[in-house]
This record gives structure tokens, sequence and C-alpha cells, in this order.
């Protein structure tokens, strides 16, 4: 019951909160010079065509007149239209967040598998290989761009042993993708019962979910071992030791007891990649969100822009909410 | 003095029969650069089946390393330079990893203070009890499930059913415990050691808790070693009291002996001071006297001792057995308190 009346308070804040970040985003895109108008008429327009695009699109009035059309169209689900793409931003985000939520979704996953055993290993394994091996990997990791791991990789296993598909896009050309319900490619392919497709899915996720991976593994780890760490060292852990309980049963209680730090630090990756990922999708030609607003601040096409601020912070507000349910879950401290 | 006078029978066990014995003990905790502390210093002490020996000391006498080294559970970097700790009659330096696992918890069992944070806070209280049950016995979940609240009806919790399903924080302290005891006791070990357990609860329900460790422990007849920082506990509760001080033994008596005639100037200070009394406290205490440890071949005690003589700067005075099984570790042992 407790839980419910939480979420209830939870969603209470979403509005204020998503207003608050609108403001600050517009403010601050509109502070990035270009014009959008210069930009979309190219050279040669003249000062009066300028004038009247600036009309047209309503980009003419005071930044307050500016915001409150924008917030106007925002309520009926209007994001406006990327002069880029030349297509509504809410269809864009529409086909690009999936791209990059299923990239990053499947990265951290794979990241989790890396960097807990490993974490936890090295916490446990004190003066061991693997714990010299945790140090290092945590270091690398920590040093190494992912853009170059991902460039390393395609050099690797595109170029020269020929077993990756081509760093372009999601699916290849040639297969027929499936019709998009969700725009996630792997579940669309499932609900059509596309194999060819999502095996060609599942092929171009490869390279990128790695490199991801294997650079996020890092943080992961680190949090992982250095939590394990300390618990291992606890009243709780000493005391499970003296009622000579098994090895296992004792790691395991050191585990479930540094898991909320993990839950954070993964929470944390998550809302950053969002964004983060950029590098890595410009390398793969991912087409993902990130890309996409990356390249409407580079054109002053900032509906685009304000869109992806929109469209992570409504993500990070569910995932901080996943989040503590997950607390919820795990600790019974909480749970009151 | 408060000293109760008591006289409990205690057989007089042959030297073998020890439940657990320990002999010329020195565990050190090595320091960077420095000499290493050592916590407990050529120690020896026994405790015969079925006995309750109190320990008494200060923080950072050395009780809690001790009783680390007996489970072979030292915090690191210490450890044992020398001595041998025989468990009935098993060398427990000797024993590997696994063998010892088996023995703690099972053989050995350790109360703790301050259960709320040594509690697993994930787990209900119950499952805590059957899972150290179903570690060392044969025995399926459900029977373990039905040992443990059988232990905290014997822990005497109210409501054992629903308290079965509490988490450690949903418990008062003096209820975990309880808790803590009933984990203990599952296994019914041969010996329990009891760190400081009960340090952390109110007066009130400290005696509750510890007549009923008595209890328990009389009732199965375990021995027990008692360590605590309140000398006043030990009259009531132990069959022998020995008293440490920087890692070592400063004097060893039976209760009623050591009461009537207290004879290291130390423990005169510490019933001194347990005796409310401020005229005899201050006779017997130095202020502001250094509790370092102290270089070279010197009394321990003599920078504080209110007795000190030359003798004591310059030998380090042996355990010596005065009247009946009633050791001192003094030059100048204190003939009758005034």
């Amino acid at each position: 019951m407790r839980i419910l009346r939480y979420i209830g308070r939870r969603f209470l804040f979403i509005g204020p909160q998503l207003f608050g970040i609108i403001l600050v985003s517009f403010l601050l895109v509109k502070l990035i010079p270009g014009d959008p108008a210069v930009m979309m008429l190219g050279p040669f327009a003249t000062e009066q065509q300028i004038a009247m695009l600036n009309v047209e699109m309503g980009l003419d009035g005071t930044i307050v007149d500016q915001f409150w059309i924008y917030l106007q169209n925002l309520v009926q689900g209007d994001l406006g239209t990327s002069w880029q793409t030349t297509k509504p931003v809410f269809d864009d985000l529409a086909i690009r967040f999936p791209a990059t939520l299923e990239l990053i979704t499947l990265s951290l996953l794979l990241a989790l598998l890396i960097g807990i055993p490993l974490g936890v290993a090295a916490a446990y394994f004190k003066r061991s290989i693997v714990k010299k091996f945790s140090d290092y990997y945590g270091l690398l990791a920590g040093s190494l761009p992912d853009f170059w791991l991902g460039l390393i990789l395609i050099y690797l296993f595109y170029t020269i042993m020929q077993v990756a598909p081509a760093p372009l896009g999601r699916i290849d050309f040639a297969v027929l993708p499936p019709p998009p319900v969700t725009n996630f490619l792997i579940i669309d392919s499932l609900i059509a019962g596309n194999w060819q497709a999502l095996w060609s899915t599942l092929g171009h996720l490869v390279l990128p979910v790695i490199t991801l991976a294997v650079i996020n593994a890092g943080p992961i780890l680190k949090m992982t071992q250095a939590t394990m760490e300390r618990m291992l060292e606890s009243d709780l852990i000493r005391y499970a030791e003296m009622c000579g309980l098994p090895k296992t049963t004792v790691i395991r209680k050191a585990f479930r007891n540094s898991l909320p730090s993990v839950v954070t630090i993964v929470s944390v990756l998550y809302g950053f990649l969002i964004g983060g990922a950029v590098l890595v999708e410009i390398v793969f030609s991912w087409g993902g969100a990130g890309q996409y607003a990356v390249q409407g601040v580079l054109n002053a096409d900032i509906n685009p822009v304000l869109g992806f601020v929109l469209f992570s912070a409504i993500l990070s507000l569910i995932i901080y909410l996943l989040v503590d349910l997950i607390y919820f879950a795990i600790d019974p401290r909480i749970r009151g | 003095m408060a000293a109760a006078k008591m006289t409990v029978a205690v057989e007089a066990g042959a030297p073998g029969s020890a439940m657990l014995d320990i002999a010329g003990l020195n565990v050190s905790y090595p320091v960077y650069e420095e000499e290493p502390v050592r916590a407990v210093q050529d120690l020896d002490l026994s405790v015969r089946p079925g006995e309750i020996v109190g320990l008494v000391g200060e923080s950072g006498s050395g009780k809690t390393t001790l009783a680390r080294a007996v489970m072979g559970l030292l915090t690191q970097p210490g450890r044992i330079d020398d001595g041998s700790i025989r468990f009935d009659g098993k060398d427990m330096r000797a024993l590997s990893e696994n063998q010892l696992r088996a023995i703690r918890g099972r053989d050995i069992a350790m109360v703790i203070p301050n259960p709320r944070s040594e509690l697993d806070p994930l787990i209900p209280v119950g499952k805590q009890i059957a899972a150290v049950a179903r570690a060392h016995l044969d025995i399926g979940r459900a029977e373990a499930d039905e040992m443990a609240l059988d232990m905290l009806k014997a822990v005497h919790i109210p409501d054992p059913t629903r308290r079965f399903r509490a988490f450690p924080h949903e418990l008062s302290g003096g209820m975990a415990q309880r808790v803590v005891m009933a984990i203990s006791l599952v296994c019914s070990p041969k010996f329990v050691i009891s760190d400081d357990a009960t340090s952390g609860l109110d007066v009130t329900v400290q005696a509750q808790v510890l007549d009923l460790l008595r209890t328990l422990v009389r009732e199965h007849d375990t021995s027990m070693l008692f360590i605590t920082r309140d000398i006043g506990i030990t009259a009531h509760f132990c069959d022998r009291v020995a008293v440490i001080y920087r890692g070592e033994i400063v004097e060893f008596a039976e209760t009623a002996s050591f009461f009537d005639n207290p004879q290291h100037p130390y423990s005169v200070m510490l019933l001194a001071a347990f005796a409310h009394n401020p005229a005899l406290r201050n006779k017997w205490h130095k202020p502001l006297a250094s509790t370092e440890a102290v270089a070279g071949r010197a009394c321990q005690y003599a920078p504080r001792c209110v007795h000190r003589e030359d003798a004591c700067d310059e030998r380090h005075p042996d355990l010596r057995e005065l009247g009946a099984r009633h050791h001192v570790r003094c030059h100048f042992p204190v003939e009758r308190v005034a």
C-alpha cells in the first residue's frame, strides 16, 4: 500500500518536473548561435526571404511568444517538424528512440554480465589474478573512448575477418524490415515471425553492443567491487562467518546487500547512455536518438533537440521510478 | 565492596579435560614501519566443560582479539605468533578453513553485541536462525524452520510465529539480542563465546537477557567464555573470573575468591570503580595515567598503578598462583582491600 502512495506522489511531480525541463532546455537551445532560416534557404537567400520564413516558422516574436507557441503545440502532441528530415519530430523520435534503447539496453545487460562476476570475484579473491585483471580492466575501460573501440572492432571483425555485417545501420539493406509496431526491430521481427530480419538485426547489434558493454562494464565492475569489498569487511559478513555459514552463502549474502549500489550505477549509466552512446551510434550509422539530436544542434534545427530532451527526460523519470521500485523489492527497510 | 558472596561448585577437572585450553598465546597486529601491536601476550586460559569463565577488561585490552583468535577469524592483518588453542581436544590452529567453518556456529558459537548491524537486514530473522541450523545439521528446510521457531520460543520472544517473519529492523534491541542468542544456541554448541553481548542494552533488559543466556547455557551444560567490560556482571554470572590488561591476564581466580580477595591493583581499581564509592575509587585510581603500552620489561600496569615500586619498572611480573587456584600477575599483590 505504501508503495502505491509513493508512486502516486511521484506522478504528481512529473508535470512540474517536465515543465521545468522544457523551459530550461528551450532557453538553452535558443542560446545556441545559428539561424535556421539562413540554414534552410542557403547562401543565395535574400533578406526578405529570410524574414518571411522566420514569420512563417513563428520565429519573429519574442522568446516568450515562441515558448508559448511551442507549449501550445506540445499539449496537442506536436513536437514541431525537423527541417532536415522534413518529418514531424515525434515520428522521427518514435523510430530513433527505440533504436537507441534497443542498443543500450542490450549493452547494459551484457555489461552487467561482465562487470558483476568480475567485481564480486575481485572483491572476494583479494590477492588473485582476477583482482589484478579487474584493476587493469577498470583502468582501461575508464580511459578508452568507446568510438575508438568500435572502430577497432569494425576493423577486426568486418574489414579483416569479415564475420560481422557492415556497420551501416540496424539491418541489412537487402533484408525487408518487419512492419513497424514498436520500432524495436527485435520485437517487431518476432511479432512478424520474420526470422531473416531477426537474424540480421541481431547480427548488426553484436559489434555496437560489445563496444558499449565492454566500456560500460568498467564502472559496474568498480562499483560492484568497491561495495562488495566493504560488505565483506562488514559486521554482517563477519557474523555470518562466525556462524560457520558456507562460503557461497556468505558471498551471496554480501552481494544481496551490495545490490542497491549496483542498481544505482546501472540506472545512472542508462540515463547517461541515451545521449552518451551517440559516438558509437555515429560509428555504426545507427540512426539513433543521440545522433538525431546532435544533427539538430549542428544545423540549428531546434525541434529535434527539444524533442530529444523531452523524450530523455520522460525516460529518465521512468527509469528512476523503476529503480525505486527495485529498491522496494530488495530492501525490506524501505518497504517499512 | 559490592562483591557478592557466592559459592559455585566447580568440578575439578583433570588437566587434559578442558573444553577450551589456550596456552602461551601471542597475537599481534603488524603496523607499517613500526613495532607490531601485541594484542594478546603469553595468554593462558582454560575453560572446563560446563563452566562459565568471565573475562573482564577495558576497551583495547585484547578481549575481542582473543575471541576472534579462538574462532580462527582474526581481522586482517592480525596473526597468531605463538601458542596453542585446543578446543575439545582438537588443535584449532592445525585445522583447515573448512574444518574451522564446520566448528564455527556448530560447536563454538558467538553471541555478539549490537545485533542490529550484524543480523542480515534483508532476511527475516527466523530464516536466519534456520540458515545456521541447516548449514551445520543434516536437516531439511521445514525441519530447520521448526527448530528456528522452537529457538525463538526458547529465548522468550513474544509472539514467535509472527516474529519469525520479522526483519531485524522491526525488532527492539533486546529482541534482536535474543535472536542472536537463538542463532548461537540453535545447534546446541559445546562452547559459547559471549563478546560484550549485552553492552548495547538498557540495564533492565540486560539483566533479563543475561539471566536467559545463563539459564540456557546451564541447561545444555554448555561452557562459556563471557567477555565483558562490566566486572559487576561477572560476580553473579561466572564460575571463574579472569582480568585482562593490555593483552595479559593479570588475575584469574574462582569468582568467590576473586571478589573476596582481589589481589591485583587493576582488579581492585575496577571493583572500586564499580562500587560507586568515591573515596575508594580515588584511592585506587590514578587519573591521567598513561594507558599506552610499556616498553621493555616493566610491568604493563606500572604507569597506572598506585602501588608502583622500583621493581615494577625493572622486572616483568609472572602470573603466580597465590592461594587456591588464584593467579595474580603482580610483584606486590594487594593483601587486603581497605
